[in-house]
């Protein structure tokens, strides 16, 4: 009951299904299984991480400079992806050129910095919530919406590649409506 | 190949028939109102299927007209008094959006029926679900009166049900035309399943998850009451009948349909149960639609494997020509 | 890309969004209403144009992440003046539009494609390039709006239409989803019968990111 509960909760606050935050990136995504993995946890990593240092800046930052919100977001996440790099680069050289794409592919995307902008806005009206635990929870909780429209997709990926899909509308159009509808089914949840 | 396409057509034409004398069913209690609403549906459905098969540069067979039963069971959900040009619209949506612009019958991904019940009930959800009473015959032109809303709705948010179990299996209530006759749509699934229209373990699948958890979560006072009324409700029993088990989506193995149906079954009761959402099953059938395909191509890659081994054991390179068909019809 | 680029491919060849689905966010969820179409052209066309330019100064011998951060700098920092300017001429758009406004500024278009197509052109030629990319973009963006408002609301830039059913369910993301699936459809169709084919099978490009 918890659990239908949470994928209900999951669903509807999807940053895919409800928000089209990050969408481009999940087409790339769902092309290959191996790349879903990495880029769908390096995109959790981000939002994890980013949602921490958020909080720090929402603290910080006092309401007059509002607008230099997205230059320190921005910073925070430049500065998680070098270190994010440094980290595989020590952790395993030889596979390094392979790592390292997922990161560049993950790090300034909608589904991160919309992430990072819609947990703070979310988080910070609330007095109880606005604590770093609940932002990295929320940026996790995002992560993982990521992974489940990624694998909403995967699930359709050859189908809707098939030969039997008109070729105008084979790959990312059919992609669109197939999101769009379901989309729509979880839209009709609310 | 001749055998497989002509049984496919004989499903369509079994479903046709069942879902006609639901349409029959409706025309006593609601009128021809309803009637006209059904064949507004089906012509539509037909015209867009014609066209976008031709702009597809396909051609129009005896097997597309399976667009005519998904016009019907959509027809079928809706209440008698739907404003037609939104039916025609859905239809629309349906055929072109939902089916043709994915590769038609061919590749179908959803089920057209709930994918137009989805868009209407995410776009009109006050004319989709409210109705007229029974016996309360409108004009086809007239405005309708004294709306009221479904039984459903008034089992999901009270947990009592006001009306007597003969009434309920006559589908003398208020609520959608063509789903509410539970005693025929009981006779319609046993059909169905008996000349292996649908997909029994789909069907088993939604129904067991339904009833189970209306046994260990009641709903009502009474785990008696509450198996029988959410079996009842909501369009579980139509839907379990008609767009879960529905051969074309529900995985084609038994077993993987049965745990389809199941999931489907859980997700809609507890929607229903914490959140009073009416026809929840619809929905979630939408929803759970990457589950199918996923379990499809999990029975296509145990199939092919099984093939391999064969192939490896028989020392030959021909792929028995069954399973070759299944897997381009899957592709 | 095996045939040779034109700088109008950003128009029509290569749209930004109906070909490399790029910055598709906004329009799914913003676009809804022209103005607020508008409001994104705005925004997209000031801040894409102004990174990008600026972002052409940038030493090419920097590591790659490093440069990518300093576009992504460079166009948060371009952001400040340009929302300043917005809550001028669109103050009550900017609410509405809220997030997207501040996504649209680290679009792949600045953060990606910049660096793997418009800096290894010259700048002359970047520059009419970026324009018609941008144009691209505005094109789609508003046609989609347009589409949307009249669909789910029977209004034209707020002025009321005569119609009887309103799909409201297209200002909602899933019907900018389905409406931007159609259109790249329809988009491809056009291509393939006016001689430049886009009908790739495939996930499309590797390098794309999103905003």
């Amino acid at each position: 009951m918890f659990l239908i509960a949470e994928l209900v909760v999951l669903l509807t606050t999807n940053l895919i299904l409800s928000q089209a935050l990050g969408t481009s990136t999940l087409f790339i995504a769902a092309g290959s299984r191996k790349n879903l993995l990495w880029i769908a946890i390096t995109i959790t990593v981000f939002t994890t991480v980013g949602s921490a240092a958020t909080y720090f800046i929402e603290l910080l930052l006092p309401d007059q400079y509002n607008d230099f919100r997205l230059l320190l977001y921005t910073a925070a996440v430049g500065i998680l992806y070098v270190l994010l790099l440094t980290v595989l680069y020590f952790a395993d050289r030889a596979g390094f050129g392979t790592t390292r794409k997922y990161v560049h592919l993950s790090a300034f995307n909608c589904a991160v910095m919309g992430t990072l902008f819609s947990v703070s806005d979310r988080l910070s009206l609330h007095p109880t919530l606005n604590t770093m635990g609940s932002f990295m929870i929320a940026g996790a909780e995002a992560g993982t919406g990521f992974i489940l429209a990624a694998f909403i997709l995967t699930a359709a990926y050859r189908r809707l590649n098939s030969v039997s899909v008109p070729a105008s509308f084979r790959g990312f159009p059919a992609m669109l409506v197939y999101l769009g509808i379901i989309s729509m089914a979880v839209y009709a949840l609310t | 190949m001749q055998k497989k396409i002509r049984s496919q057509r004989f499903i369509c034409l079994d479903i046709f028939l069942t879902l006609l004398t639901l349409s029959i069913m409706e025309y006593f209690y609601y009128g021809l109102r309803a009637v006209v609403l059904g064949c507004v549906c089906v012509a539509v459905s037909v015209a867009a299927e014609l066209i976008s098969l031709r702009l597809m540069k396909r051609k129009f067979t005896a097997d597309d007209l399976t667009c005519v039963t998904d016009a019907l069971i959509f027809a079928l959900m809706l209440p008698a008094v739907f404003d037609m040009k939104i039916a025609a619209i859905a239809c629309i949506f349906a055929v072109t959006a939902a089916k043709n612009l994915f590769g038609g019958r061919r590749n179908m991904m959803f089920s057209p029926a709930a994918a137009a019940y989805v868009f209407v009930l995410a776009s009109w959800k006050n004319s989709v679900l409210m109705f007229t009473e029974p016996h309360v015959h409108t004009g086809v032109f007239e405005k309708a009166e004294n709306l009221v809303s479904s039984v459903s709705h008034s089992f999901n948010v009270t947990g009592r049900m006001s009306v007597s179990d003969f009434e309920l299996l006559m589908g003398n209530v208020p609520g959608a035309a063509g789903a509410t006759s539970i005693l025929l749509l009981a006779v319609a699934a046993a059909v169905l399943i008996f000349r292996r229209d649908i997909s029994a373990g789909a069907f088993v699948g939604t129904i067991t998850g339904t009833a189970l958890l209306a046994c260990f979560v009641p709903m009502g006072s009474s785990i008696g009451m509450s198996v029988k009324y959410t079996l009842s409700t909501n369009m579980v029993l139509f839907a379990a009948v008609y767009i879960v088990s529905d051969k074309r989506i529900a995985p084609k193995k038994n077993y993987y349909a049965f745990f389809y149906g199941l999931f489907v079954a859980v997700f809609s009761y507890i929607l229903v149960l914490t959140t009073a959402k009416e026809n929840a099953v619809i929905i979630a059938s939408v929803i759970f639609t990457p589950v199918a395909l996923g379990l499809r191509n999990l029975e296509n890659r145990i199939e092919t494997l099984r093939a391999d081994e064969a192939l490896k054991a028989a020392g030959s390179d021909d792929i028995p020509a069954d399973q070759a068909e299944e897997a381009v019809a899957d592709e | 890309m095996s045939k040779k680029n034109s700088v109008f491919d950003g128009l029509l060849g290569d749209n930004t969004v109906l070909s490399s689905l790029m910055v598709i966010s906004p329009i799914i969820v913003c676009g809804d209403t022209v103005m607020n179409g508008i409001a994104l052209v705005y925004a997209f066309s000031v801040i894409t144009f102004l990174s990008v330019l600026i972002g052409s100064f940038v030493p090419k011998k920097l590591p790659y992440a490093v440069k990518i951060i300093i576009y992504a700098l460079i166009s948060s920092a371009v952001f400040i003046p340009t929302k300043m300017a917005a809550e001028e001429f669109f103050p009550d758009i900017i609410p509405r539009i809220g997030v997207y406004f501040m996504l649209v500024a680290v679009n792949s278009l600045i953060t990606v494609r910049a660096e793997a197509f418009f800096y290894r052109m010259k700048r002359g030629r970047m520059i009419i390039s970026l324009f018609f990319y941008i144009l691209g973009f505005d094109v789609v963006m508003l046609t989609i709006s347009l589409i949307r408002e009249i669909l789910a609301y029977s209004t034209v830039c707020g002025r009321v239409m005569d119609a009887d059913i309103l799909i409201s369910g297209m200002a909602m993301p899933f019907g900018g989803f389905i409406i931007l699936g159609v259109m790249c459809g329809i988009y491809r169709k056009f291509l393939s019968v006016f001689g430049s084919d886009d009908t790739r099978g495939d996930g499309g490009d590797e390098n794309v990111s999103d905003s």
